[in-house]
């Protein structure tokens, strides 16, 4: 997994690419702890994402409580179809709020 | 993009079998005759679960899920053990190795690609 | 792939055959007891295993019934529907139907014919009605009884599956997720929410940590066993709890209150998935705080009392599952093994003791002490490995006793009789192969005993019996062989009828006074019947002949005994095993032949004087007794001159004696049994060779059959036999 990060009008748009699994999930951890505690705005796109596990879905979740525990906002854009598979699969699109975009299927 | 299983077992029917089922359910597969020759085929790819016989010759099942909790790009991929009824101390070394999932010998195809789906599908 | 499916369906139509077995047995078990819970398990079961291994391999006409099956059992199971008899009754028809679908699907790869497709319609039928009626239906005559059922079960038909994963499973490598997704391939997951109440602050959690929970409305045909197993990877790190369809209200409560999250939370889900009422969780709760607030009665006595009232789904599911669990550990103590493969060992064990025979005779020849001594030695461990290898192939007899049961209740409801059918010693183990063979001569006998021996209840209430009949089947080893014994408390045999029928029948002649042992022994005659009118069931062109003919067949012998009023008893002897016998070696001319060493009484020389006298008349006089003889040089043509001296050998067979008169004795040995081929099938006075240490051939008599036709020899000027049949 790598986390491109760039700024966007000045708030952090963090790029994860790869996997968000228990692999990566303490390096994560760390990096989201760092945005969340900086910034009141916080995009993390999830385009990239090739797979996610439980240990990345919970991870989110904590972000997203974190972020709003502080009045911070972390938005969560570009879902991948692995992680709108999970998101779906738990029915946890309502938790985060975020739109979502159904990929199109005719366009693969 | 299909799933890789690791087949470790020293009998080759078994891995044969095993390996058929498999691939016709849809997953990759990687075999091994035994945790060492297993072990040397962990060179970076991803592998999201394995099967292991526990008794093999040159390493052993129990010493394989030990060595492979050891290596940081493996260490938590789920290991299906495959026991015989009569290996109750062996199950007990190989839940304390950290292994959870067994399935016992024999088996037919169908048991192992259920047991097998429980923790991954293709 | 193919060979090794092929050795699966093997092994799935083996297993079909044998919980098809249970289920009969089980079945019949519920007739007896309907309130036998483990019964209904089991046959849920066995029809719940078959669908599914069925499914495996594509059959999908095994499949599709056994479903429907399964869906009715299922129900019987949660106690929606109740057991009775027309219930028994269908689904034994319905496990016959199985049978034939496996037999014609699975082993013949066929697919079911018209007749049975029509039989198959009439079933789904009859099941549909236990489909769709439910115990507060069927008793919606009594509305009161009703009511209270409709307020106690709860509506809702969806399963609940509440999951919370322990911190340790990302780490063992077990993502929750896919549990999730194996269920969606053996059901549907309808709602889910995802419980992050265990989850630390972001700065506080460990990565690899779980604190994920799952509440899940499940839509599933599984059983909850097959739904638990989703989960079995895991069952150690979480806490799982399943509700089935229509749980009662208490229970939607309970798991409440055992869940960590706050009670609440979780009512509000269960109401949400309309699992629950509003006014249900509210009553729910308030009892609890009721309960918490009296500490005089401690919140467990509630639940006991309700447990009480309610017969325990939960419990009952704890109870199927640790039978299943009981049933994998009692399959683990077996191996299945080909027969093929044992017959090979057994052959090769055989090829061992002749070996060793013939070792043996060696060193005896040779003279020399210790070479004697170390054959001996190994002559002792093969007879220890023949015997254990022998007893690889000796199965209980009760799993043959147990399919009468079926037997029994269905002719005895075909015959309008009552019988009981009482089984003891079923323990009793001798060779598969016998078990095999002794199978239809069994059922013959009984089913002769239903329709003959056992009278009608009004006949029997006349004769001051109870009005059920009691048939008692009983096996028992004596000597080297297993008896099986068929008694029932019926009429007994009516020695003036038999003796009328035989005469009418030619078989005896008008002015001949046979014994009582005699009178009996003509029902094993050729065509034989003393039922006035000719059933469904004996008049089948099978006779008690055919069932002395496979009996002798197998090396066994069988006798009657009767009292008049007070019933009838069959015995049958048979060996233990058909591979191996004790035998007494003789020589006639060149030829060697091998008597059964148990059939064996003594052994006499025939000295000149008495020779002179006995060749013509064909008989000795044995301390008093006629001793008939056979002069088996001439019997067998056998080849090589004869010699002066000769020796009778006296053997005996179901209190019948003779003297079979051979040139040499040659001594006790043990031999293998070689059947003989279909080109001397025809031999009426051998049973098959075994080759001798020395390599020669040596044929074993059939000494039964040479007794018999002795019989015949000297019976048929007393009796006149005139039966084509009996001639040889």
């Amino acid at each position: 997994m790598t986390i491109r990060s760039s700024m966007f009008n000045e708030v952090p748009l963090l790029h994860i690419e790869g996997e968000m699994t228990i692999y990566t999930a303490a390096l994560l951890q760390q990096q989201l702890q760092l945005y969340i505690a900086q910034y009141s705005e916080l995009e993390l796109n999830l385009s990239q994402v090739s797979d996610i596990d439980s240990a990345g879905l919970q991870l989110l979740m904590a972000a997203k409580r974190q972020a709003a525990n502080q009045g911070a906002v972390l938005r969560l854009t570009g879902h991948s179809p692995a992680v709108l598979e999970v998101f779906d699969l738990c029915n946890m699109a309502a938790f985060f709020g975020d739109p979502l975009i159904i990929p199109d299927v005719s366009h693969g | 993009m299909a799933k890789t299983v690791m087949v470790v077992d020293d009998s080759s029917s078994v891995r044969q079998v095993v390996s058929i089922a498999l691939k016709s359910a849809g997953y990759d597969v990687i075999e091994a005759s035994d945790g060492k020759d297993a072990l040397a085929k962990l060179t970076g790819q991803k592998v999201h679960l394995m099967i292991s016989d526990v008794n093999m010759p040159n390493m052993d099942g129990i010493t394989f899920v030990k060595e492979v909790k050891k290596l940081p790009a493996y260490k938590f991929t789920p290991i299906i053990m495959l026991t015989t009824e009569s290996q109750e101390t062996k199950k007990l070394e190989g839940q304390a190795a950290g292994a959870r999932a067994w399935v016992v010998k024999p088996f037919q195809p169908a048991q192992m690609l259920a047991a097998v789906s429980k923790l991954i599908l293709p | 792939m193919s060979l090794n499916l092929e050795q699966a369906l093997q092994t799935f139509i083996a297993e079909a055959y044998e919980l098809l077995e249970e289920m009969e047995t089980c079945l019949l078990q519920l007739e007896n007891n309907p309130a036998d819970l483990d019964a209904i398990g089991a046959i849920f079961r066995a029809a719940h295993t078959i669908k599914g291994s069925a499914g495996l391999f594509g059959l999908e006409p095994v499949v599709s019934f056994t479903h429907v099956v399964e869906d009715v059992l299922d129900r019987l199971r949660a106690g929606d529907i109740a057991i009775s008899r027309t219930l028994i009754a269908l689904l034994l028809e319905c496990g016959d139907h199985i049978h034939y679908l496996v037999d014609v699907v699975a082993v013949r790869a066929q697919q079911p014919d018209a007749a049975a497709t029509e039989r198959e319609a009439g079933l789904r039928q009859r099941l549909q009605l236990y489909r769709q009626t439910s115990v507060s239906e069927a008793v919606s005559t009594t509305p009161g009884v009703s009511a209270v059922r409709q307020e106690r079960g709860s509506s809702f038909d969806l399963w609940h599956i509440s999951v919370r994963f322990g911190t340790e499973v990302l780490r063992n490598g077990m993502d929750p997720l896919a549990f999730l997704r194996y269920l969606n391939s053996i059901g549907q997951i309808v709602r889910i929410t995802t419980l992050a109440d265990s989850l630390p602050e972001l700065s506080q959690m460990d990565a690899e940590s779980c604190y994920l929970g799952f509440e899940i409305d499940y839509q599933s045909d599984a059983s909850k066993a097959a739904i638990a197993d989703a989960f079995e990877f895991v069952r150690d790190d979480c806490q799982l709890h399943i509700l089935p369809p229509h749980s009662k209200t208490e229970h939607y409560i309970e798991l409440i209150k055992n869940l960590p999250e706050q009670a609440t939370l979780l009512g509000e889900l269960l109401v949400a998935s309309g699992a629950l009422t509003l006014k249900e969780l509210e009553d729910g709760l308030q009892q609890q705080v009721d309960a918490a607030l009296k500490p005089a009665t401690p919140l467990g006595e509630i639940l006991i009392e309700q447990r009480f009232v309610e017969p325990e789904l939960v419990q009952a599911a704890l109870e199927k599952q640790n039978q299943i669990q009981e049933h994998k550990s009692k399959e683990s103590r077996f191996v299945r093994v080909q027969a093929d493969k044992l017959d090979e060992l057994i052959s090769l064990v055989g090829e061992l003791v002749i070996a060793g025979a013939g070792a043996n005779l060696l060193a005896k020849t040779s003279q020399d002490e210790t070479l004697y001594e170390a054959t001996s030695t190994v002559t002792a461990l093969v007879e220890q490995i023949r015997d254990g290898a022998l007893r690889l192939r000796m199965v209980p007899i009760g799993d043959t006793f147990n399919r009468f049961q079926r037997v029994v209740r269905d002719v005895s409801h075909e015959l309008e009789k009552q019988i009981e059918l009482q089984i003891s010693g079923a323990d009793t183990e001798l060779d598969k192969t016998v078990v095999e063979k002794i199978s239809d001569p069994l059922m013959h006998l009984l089913r002769n005993a239903m329709d003959h021996g056992i009278e009608s209840p009004a006949a029997r209430l006349a004769a001051g019996k109870s009005a059920t009949g009691v048939l008692k089947l009983n096996a028992y080893h004596d000597s080297g062989s297993i008896v099986i014994e068929i008694a029932d408390d019926g009429a007994g045999l009516n020695t003036e009828r038999i003796l009328q029928k035989a005469r009418e029948r030619g078989l005896v002649a008008a002015t001949a006074q046979p014994s009582e042992q005699e009178i009996y022994n003509l029902i094993f005659e050729p065509g034989f019947s003393t039922a006035s009118a000719i059933t469904s069931l004996s008049g089948r062109g099978v006779g008690m002949d055919v069932v002395k003919r496979n009996i002798t067949a197998l090396r066994g012998t069988v006798d009657l005994s009767s009292a008049a009023g007070l019933g009838t008893k069959v015995r049958i002897r048979l060996p233990l095993t058909l591979a191996i016998i004790d035998g007494f070696l003789v020589g006639v001319g060149d030829a060697s032949y091998v008597v059964p060493l148990d059939m064996v009484q003594e052994c006499i020389e025939l000295a000149d004087d008495s020779k002179a006298a006995a060749e013509p008349r064909h008989y000795i006089n044995l301390r008093g007794e006629v001793l008939p003889l056979v002069f088996l040089h001439q019997h067998f043509n056998t080849g090589g001159g004869q010699r002066r001296r000769q020796n009778v050998v006296v053997v005996k067979n179901a209190d019948q004696k003779a003297g079979l008169v051979v040139d040499e004795l040659q001594g006790e040995f043990q031999t293998v049994i070689k059947p003989l081929g279909k080109l001397f099938s025809n031999l009426r006075s051998i049973s098959g060779s075994t080759i001798l240490g020395n390599g020669k051939v040596a044929l074993i008599l059939d000494v039964p059959s040479l007794i018999q036709q002795l019989a015949q020899q000297q019976v048929q000027p007393r009796l006149a036999l005139q039966t084509p049949a009996l001639r040889n």
